[in-house]
This record gives structure tokens, C-alpha cells and sequence, in this order.
């Protein structure tokens, strides 16, 4: 699991997430995801590369994402896989967090 | 479809009850993706309740120690599809025996990270029955070899 970050314009973070996000890979980005979480206001998560979400990976999305809206931020899933998405609605995460499969409308999301 | 060997070490993959046994399901997996043409789809639900089932084992069931056995068996039927069956020797659990079902969080914040395996496994197996064994337990999680949706909430 591999997690790289950009930053865009607008103060936006882009959090690229490689691989995936099951226990082992929860445990390698956790520190790292909380980190970015608690000096940005504006993260977008790049799930493109995501090829496995579990429960656990959930839990280091949903974690950083209170943290930022505790904030008064803003977290936008970007591009999830088909069976990656599936996993966000099958848990209501898609009802709670915005995704965009379009980077211009997932960008919008924060203005 | 070839029928699995009865013999074949490949239909049987046995843990040991530490997190890091969950790394030998995935090459195991793509043994049997590979050797049963099994869809991506299907793999994914199958990759994802077995994660949920072993995790849940070793951390509530055993309390995280680490030297309890956890086998997983697979069969293939044409009519019944895919079939994994999880057994181990901890105490009674029953994961689709809840008190009540939780509500669906209202906001981010109403959100507690947790308890949401059974509920991926729930609707992410075809099929799901649970059974209380003399010395511990067997989950039974059935996949339809056609991909499916998974049911919605």
C-alpha cells in the first residue's frame, strides 16, 4: 500500500492511495493519512489505485475525514474502482462523503 | 469447469490465528482465480468476507493470540457456485445475530469506525450461515458464479 500526496491548487490536498487498503495496508498509511489530516483542510483521495477496500481501510478514510470536518474542511473521494465504490455505498459512505469520477467536478466539490 | 481435487492442498488453506496469516489468502485466492476462471467481481466479494471473517477470528474470537488454527475450505459446484467455509476453535460467535440493526449514520460525525465487517460480509456473500461447532465455530460464505450486485441496505 502506497500513499503519495499532491497539492493542487485551491489549498487542496490530493492524497493518492496505491494498492490496497486492507488490514496490512491500513496499518502502513494510518499514521501518515491522521498526519495529512490534521494540516490540511481540503483532501481529495485518490482511490484510482485503490484495487482492494476493506473495513479497516474504511476506518483510515473515515478517521482522517471527521478530523478534517472537525476542522470546518472538506474530504472528496475521488475515482473509486467499480467494486471499490460498491464497498463505500454498501457501508453508506457514499451518503457521508462526496465521490467524483470527474476531477473538475470532485475540485468544484470544495469551492 | 474442472471439479477441485479432494486431495489438492489448494482447496485448503490453514492460518494460524495471527493478523499476518491474512497475507497467505490473497495468493491462495489467485490460485483459485486462475484455476477456476473465477470473475473479478467475484473474486473481490470473496477476497473481501474472507478478510472480514479471518480478521474478526483472530481478534474477537481468539483476543488476538496467535497460535489457534483457522481453516478455510473451498468447493465448486456448478448449482451452488462457490462455496468457502471457515472454521476455528474459538469461543461461540454468531455474526449475523444482532440485537438490533444499527441505523445508517445521519452525518460524518454520528460515524463509529467499527462493526462494519459483518456488515460488508452480509452483503457482499451470496450467502452467509454461521453454526456453532462443539469447539468453536464454522461460517459458511457462499458467492454465485455469475457476478452479482450485492444486495442494497
Amino acid at each position: 500500500m502506497k500513499l503519495s500526496t499532491e497539492e493542487l491548487g485551491g489549498g487542496v490536498t490530493r492524497v493518492i492511495l496505491d494498492g490496497r487498503l486492507d488490514i496490512e495496508g491500513a496499518a502502513a498509511v494510518d499514521l501518515r493519512m491522521n498526519v495529512i489530516a490534521g494540516s490540511s483542510k481540503f483532501l481529495l483521495l485518490d482511490m484510482e489505485k485503490l484495487t482492494f477496500l476493506g473495513s479497516m481501510g474504511l476506518r483510515s478514510i473515515l478517521v482522517p475525514a471527521q478530523a478534517v470536518r472537525r476542522r470546518g474542511g472538506r474530504v472528496v473521494l475521488y475515482a473509486p474502482a467499480p467494486m471499490v465504490e460498491e464497498v463505500l455505498k454498501a457501508s453508506n459512505i457514499d451518503t457521508l462523503l462526496p465521490i467524483h469520477h470527474d476531477l473538475g467536478s470532485a475540485l468544484a466539490a470544495f469551492k | 469447469m474442472p471439479e477441485p481435487d479432494a486431495q489438492s492442498p489448494q482447496t485448503r488453506l490453514t492460518l494460524r490465528s495471527r493478523l499476518e496469516d491474512l497475507a497467505l489468502v490473497v495468493p491462495w485466492l489467485d490460485t483459485l482465480t486462475a484455476k477456476y476462471a473465477i470473475p473479478g467481481d467475484t473474486r473481490f466479494r470473496i477476497d473481501l468476507c474472507l478478510e472480514e471473517a479471518i480478521s474478526n477470528i483472530v481478534r474477537h474470537g481468539y483476543g488476538g493470540q496467535p497460535d489457534h488454527a483457522i481453516t478455510i475450505d473451498f468447493s465448486i459446484d456448478v448449482r451452488t457456485g462457490l462455496t468457502f467455509t471457515v472454521v476455528d476453535n474459538a469461543p461461540h460467535f454468531a455474526p449475523n445475530e444482532q440485537a438490533e440493526p444499527v441505523p445508517a449514520p445521519q452525518t460524518l460525525e454520528d460515524v463509529t469506525p467499527g462493526g462494519l465487517g459483518i456488515q460488508l460480509m452480509e452483503k457482499f456473500a451470496t450467502t452467509l450461515r454461521y453454526e456453532q461447532l462443539p469447539d468453536g465455530n464454522r461460517l459458511t460464505l457462499g458467492f454465485d458464479l455469475a457476478p452479482s450486485k450485492p444486495a442494497d441496505a
